[in-house]
């Protein structure tokens, strides 16, 4: 998903510099204690919930380089879902078509049954 | 006056002037004196049958349009009437599907699953293999849900529905309905009345709902099979499972419910702010959790929409409100149409400052976005700002959202699954190319400075 690239390039990046300063830790820190609305303190809890979110997203970016795994290419990825779309659309009218169909065929059992009264 | 319009008055009056004692004839605090004459517009409304119960559940999802009070009172309403005998609801199948009951169904049971005043609901088994939009082939066999319009449903409703707008209308005129905007409320009837007639809407949007979570594994929602609908017949799977109204303790032991409920809760952020559609009113009723543990969606009634320039802006509001940044909420609040004019703006910021610690924020308690949402809006409603539609549904779908949420695990707190969302979306909003561009310059010279000093 489009949303969570930019956090897994902060995140790429606060790996390749590991050795991360110490308002970082501190923001990291201060972010995965936050309660809901415990900070009132408007963008910096912002910025520490943000950065708690980044430091998991390191963690994880860690664990899957460490266990060799590699990233599906997105190109590929936008084409199946492109691919997905069409068969739905497809399916759609199709299951508009059936039920036209079925009204039809009511439609002309009923005219046939009145014409031959 | 005709007889059918007195009657109506009559309940009315009946109902509020029962509801005076509960008020203290006026002398109570505004909250209670409020709640007490909803409660009886709300018995009213159920004592005078189907169309006014349609008219209550209407008004529940327009909070832009009635008080915050009514909104919450109204949501109770259960649209539930006498069954029609089921060889009238045979007679329309066979009508409209063009061929005896035998040839489409096995053992259709006459007793239904359900009857509301539009749709009545019985259980059948396909007689032949139907193939949905969605998902596998449905053998024959396979047990379905057939869904029917009532003969004469419209007919009913609309005679009562002519009642309403004379009485409503005299209400206005009286002054009694300052706070409901009953004019809009009765064209969003009638529309919405319009909608529910055509059966083939909510199979659309069932299709739709499945596309978009199809990759999930824990939603589902019942496949359609088309050849067996037309407008006043819907045949769909039957669901196996527990409605939210009815799930207990043994139930909830059996699933996974709390990351049942956390996971519901995320699929409606999923709606609102990346695929721009969503349920607007769930009630428990129509929502199942299926023995293998997935949340089935049915009914889809209302649905919302968001632009996508609107989805940034909700974000900001959602974050600015788990993060308890009342400012900020307004400020982005005003770029979805909300506004505060200028002079009362200092007074309801302290306000939703305030209503936040007491909802939101209260130590070893989990947010209580119902009772947030009441307070913002009664805000709004005393400062006299008008509530924009799409706002209003919004926000009365949140707390539907996390009602759900609570039926399935009562502890749950979907502040917590709405941060993640929000942040997420608001981080990718802040490296968008032109965004980066518009700020780069001001980013560098506060590098420089930090570089320099
Ligand atoms: N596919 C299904 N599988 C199992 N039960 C179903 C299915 N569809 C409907 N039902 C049952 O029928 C009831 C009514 O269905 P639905 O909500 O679609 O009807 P309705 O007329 O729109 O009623 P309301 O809007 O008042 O809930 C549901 O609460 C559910 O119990």
């Amino acid at each position: 998903m489009a949303e969570d690239q930019f956090i897994r390039f902060l995140a790429a990046w606060a790996l390749v510099h590991e050795t991360a300063d110490e308002g970082w830790k501190a923001a990291v820190a201060r972010g995965a204690g936050q309660e809901t609305g415990s900070m009132g303190a408007g963008p910096e809890a912002f910025v520490d919930g943000l950065s708690a979110m980044v430091a998991e997203e390191k963690e994880r970016l860690k664990a899957s380089l460490a266990a060799g795994e590699v990233e599906p290419a997105g190109s590929k990825a936008g084409l199946e879902s492109k691919l997905d779309d069409l068969l739905f659309e497809v399916g759609e009218l199709r299951g508009r078509l059936e039920s036209m169909q079925t009204t039809l065929d009511a439609v002309l059992a009923e005219a046939a049954e009145s014409g031959e009264k | 006056m005709s007889r059918r319009t007195g009657v109506i008055t009559r309940t009315f009056a009946l109902h509020w002037a029962r509801a005076l004692p509960g008020a203290r004839f006026g002398f109570a605090p505004r909250a209670t004196r409020r709640a007490a004459f909803a409660r009886a517009t709300r018995l009213a409304l159920e004592e005078l049958g189907p169309a006014f119960v349609k008219l209550g559940q209407v008004a529940s999802v327009r909070p832009d349009l009635v008080p915050p009070e009514y909104v919450f009172e109204f949501e109770q309403l259960q649209d539930r009437v006498l069954p029609l005998p089921a060889s009238e609801i045979e007679a329309v199948i066979c009508r409209e599907l063009g061929r005896p009951l035998s040839e489409l169904f096995d053992d259709f049971e006459r007793e239904p699953v359900a009857a509301a005043s539009i749709a009545q609901v019985h259980r059948a088994t396909l007689v032949r293999e139907v193939r949905p939009v969605i998902g596998e082939v449905m053998p024959a066999g396979t047990p379905v849900a057939v869904k029917v319009v009532r003969p004469r449903a419209a007919g009913v409703i609309e005679a009562d529905l002519a009642e309403a707008r004379r009485v409503l209308g005299r209400l206005d005129r009286l002054g009694l309905s300052r706070r409901i905007d009953a004019p809009a409320l009765l064209e969003e009837f009638a529309a919405s009345l319009a909608s529910e007639l055509d059966l083939r809407n909510e199979g659309r949007v069932s299709d739709r709902f499945a596309h978009d979570f199809r990759d999930d594994p824990f939603v589902m929602t019942p496949r359609i099979a088309w050849t067996h609908c037309s407008r006043s017949v819907l045949t769909m799977e039957y669901v196996e499972g527990w409605r939210l109204t009815e799930i207990d303790d043994a139930a909830r032991a059996g699933v996974d419910a709390f990351h049942l409920a956390v996971h519901g809760a995320e699929v409606f952020m999923r709606q609102v702010l990346v695929l721009g559609r969503y349920h607007a009113d769930l009630h428990p009723a129509n929502l199942f959790v299926t023995p293998d543990s997935r949340i089935c969606y049915l009914d889809f009634g209302i649905v919302g929409t968001t632009e996508p320039a609107e989805r940034i802006n909700i974000a900001q509001v959602l974050a600015a409100t788990v993060y308890g940044d009342a400012d900020r909420a307004l400020c982005y609040s005003a770029e979805l149409g909300l506004v505060v004019p200028p002079h009362k703006q200092r007074e309801v910021r302290e306000r939703v400052g305030e209503l936040m610690d007491r909802t939101l924020n209260v130590p070893g308690r989990p947010a209580d976005i119902k009772g947030f949402a009441t307070g913002f809006l009664s805000v709004m409603a005393d400062a006299r700002v008008p509530i924009p539609a799409g706002y209003g549904l919004l926000v009365k779908a949140l707390v539907t959202v996390e009602g759900v949420a609570r039926a399935i695990y009562p502890e749950i707190d979907i502040t917590k699954s709405a941060k993640p969302f929000a942040t997420r979306l608001i981080a990718a909003h802040m490296a968008r190319p032109d965004r980066i561009a518009e700020r780069l310059p001001a980013a560098l010279r506060a590098a420089l400075r930090e570089l320099a000093s």
